[in-house]
């Protein structure tokens, strides 16, 4: 369902160009649980902005579910997030001045969905993260983990394809760590294709399909080894 | 889909810069709709008219300094000398100018007593050619003869028997039915009588910001003063060469008198109304200047706001906001608040209304008026706002992932 062709990425700042990304190849099936590991500074995020089309590669081809995204303007690839991708970030990034009720509303109302659908489907998605009851509280009200449940509820409200997290266990302990990947391998199994970046080596061990990047080059871990080859090669 | 609900709700959870700027855009209409209504009733006043010819009329004065000047054959001389110029129309002595600011002003009532309540005219003391020089058009009865001008001395306290009005000073007099008052009687100085042999449609006083300004009688009189007035009025197109022509006419043929203050009506009435220009030229800066101050203030507030929400635009953008609907969020988000300022704007504006008509009797504003201000500050409002929120829609959906770019 996606596949990147010698996908690069760099950016250009006073004189200094940085290649955050080199000649990535990569394709991943539907129902596909991939975790992206690496360095600080690897290109990792980078890597996650441009599946997720919040920004676009230098080079390369990038399709998406049949779709060429190079041929996309702005109005199509908001489209495209909004229809197809859901976003889980590493600082939850819920909007303080809402409540639950309408965090996990915001995407559904670029949907267009009416009203009695989009209630419906915040409540069963806030059920499903075990916050039904607090609505109307505001996210500074909620822990972390609560938080990262909610947005996760937010990620899940469109029915995507496809779910992008970015450190989505960064800022929270082990335990509400583990509870939160338990849900995204719950969604996994529900068919939802998964593309997770961690710095948990053991979490990122429970994907199906390990991605290494460094220095911007992408490395798949054949599973159960060690040994690495270079998915450029392929 | 509009965002109404969870924007108002969020407008809720910080209400202070919103409620600033909503306050701010209340006062502007409030001061605004008033200041225009103001500039308004002065147009409206400058707007009438004087009933004189102003285009095509000038006067000058006559100041005498010879002893034993024969002040009625010069009068007469004079006055031939400028009527028997080619391009004057008609011309006459006057003791006063109309909107020119100094007059003279009598009580006429319809009976005679001491105590019977009279109402204010100015007087304009003409011969003639009265009316044919100022240019009013007499709409009944007959202008006076030859036999019916009398000289009247500085000091004098008669009035000759018959008089011309102006239509509203009729109607005033004669419970408002103008046409009764031709050939009635009326009463100068309690008793005098003075019998209405004409009136005229329209003739200002000499005082603009006078209630009765439309209340003038012309009185069959010539002047015999040291100090006079002559008014002329030429064919159209022909004042302004006539005016030094005639001007130098008259010193040359006379070095006992000097002429001066040659001015024309146009003039008169640019200065007789130049504080009126003047308010109305502060009253449009001060509408102008809290515009502009309200302008920035929403453009203030909303780039503070938009950059404190740098990371949820981004976000939003991440969840699939288009730039055309993230702009549209901050535009709808201005008029939630714009709208607030001008419903309270309206009360405020109604209020500070009611106190100008109580305090000053003014004439109440129309509703009109205060739906164009509320259109022309909601649209300020809109138009401030936009390019914030073209700024807004530029930021990039990776904000979501980066924090700040
Ligand atoms: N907007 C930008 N302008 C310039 N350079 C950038 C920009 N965004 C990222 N970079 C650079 O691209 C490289 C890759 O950054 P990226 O954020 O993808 O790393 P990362 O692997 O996610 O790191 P971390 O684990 O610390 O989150 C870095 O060298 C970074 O400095
Ligand atoms: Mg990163």
């Amino acid at each position: 369902m996606l596949s990147m062709k010698n996908i690069s990425k760099s950016f250009a700042t006073d004189n200094v160009v940085t290649h955050a990304l080199r000649d990535i190849n990569l394709d991943l099936a539907e129902g596909d649980f991939v975790s992206v590991t690496g360095p600080s500074g690897s290109g990792k995020t980078t890597f996650l902005n441009i599946a997720g089309l919040l920004e676009s590669s230098t080079s390369g081809e990038y399709w998406l579910d049949g779709e060429d995204i190079s041929k996309l303007d702005d109005k199509g690839r908001s489209r495209m997030r909004n229809q197809k991708i859901g976003f889980i970030f590493q600082s939850f990034n819920l909007i303080p001045d809402l409540n639950l009720f309408d965090n996990v509303d915001v995407p559904l109302r670029y949907r267009g969905f009416n009203a009695a659908e989009r209630k419906k489907r915040i409540e069963y998605h806030l059920d499903q993260v075990g916050l039904a009851s607090r609505m109307k509280h505001l996210p500074s009200q909620l822990s972390g983990g609560q938080q990262q449940r909610v947005a996760i509820a937010r990620a899940l409200a469109t029915s995507p394809r496809f779910l992008l997290a970015d450190e989505p266990t960064g800022n929270l302990d082990s335990s509400m760590a583990q509870s939160v990947m338990s849900l995204l391998e719950d969604i996994n199994a529900n068919g939802t294709t998964i593309l997770m970046v961690t710095h948990d080596n053991g979490l990122a061990a429970r994907a199906k399909r390990q991605i290494f990047i460094k220095d911007g080059q992408a490395q798949e871990l054949r599973q159960g080894q060690h040994n690495i080859h270079n998915l450029a090669a392929v | 889909m509009l965002e109404l609900g969870p924007m108002l709700r969020a407008l809720m959870r910080n209400k202070i810069g919103a409620l600033l700027i909503a306050l701010q855009i209340a006062l502007t209409l409030t001061i605004m709709v008033n200041a225009i209504f103001m500039m308004q009733e002065r147009n409206r006043q400058m707007a009438r008219a004087s009933g004189v010819d102003e285009q095509n009329t000038f006067y000058l004065s006559n100041t005498v300094f010879g002893e034993n000047y024969p002040l009625q054959s010069a009068l007469a001389r004079d006055l031939d000398q400028i009527r028997k110029t080619p391009g004057v129309v008609a011309a006459t002595q006057i003791n006063a100018i109309p909107l020119s600011g100094g007059g003279w002003s009598m009580g006429l009532q319809t009976k005679p007593g001491d105590d019977v309540d009279g109402t204010g005219t100015a007087i304009y003391f003409v011969d003639t050619q009265g009316i044919a020089a100022l240019g009013v058009e007499l709409l009944a009865g007959e202008n006076f003869s030859e036999s019916d001008i009398s000289w009247r001395e500085r000091s004098s306290n008669k009035w000759p028997p018959k008089i011309i009005i102006t239509q509203t000073l009729a109607e005033k007099l004669f419970e408002g039915d103008w046409k009764k008052a031709l050939g009635q009687t009326v009463y100068i100085n309690n008793h005098d009588p003075m019998q209405v042999t004409g009136i005229v449609k329209s003739l200002q006083s000499p005082w603009n910001g006078w209630d009765n300004t439309e209340h003038a009688s012309l009185v069959p009189s010539q002047l015999e003063n040291k100090g006079s007035r002559l008014f002329i009025r030429t064919e159209p197109g022909r004042r302004d060469a006539l005016m030094p022509q005639i001007e130098k006419m008259l010193a040359d043929s006379d070095k006992q008198r000097i002429i001066r203050n040659v001015k024309t009506m146009t003039e008169t009435r640019e200065e007789s109304y130049r504080e009126h220009q003047a308010t109305n030229n502060i009253l449009l800066t001060v509408i102008i200047v809290l515009t502009l101050v309200t302008g920035f203030g929403i453009v203030g507030l909303a780039m503070f706001s938009i950059n404190r929400r740098t990371r949820q635009i981004g976000t939003r953008r991440a969840l699939g906001a288009s730039q055309w609907q993230i702009m549209r969020f901050f535009m709808l988000e201005n008029l939630l608040i714009s709208s607030l300022g001008v419903v309270l704007g309206i009360g405020g504006a109604i209020g500070l209304n009611i106190w100008l008509v109580s305090t000053f009797a003014m004439t109440p504003l129309t509703p009109g008026l205060l739906l164009v201000g509320c259109a022309a500050l909601l649209l300020v409002g809109q138009l401030a706002v936009s390019y914030p929120a073209l700024i807004a829609a530029r930021i990039s959906p990776a904000t979501a992932t980066r924090g700040r770019a």
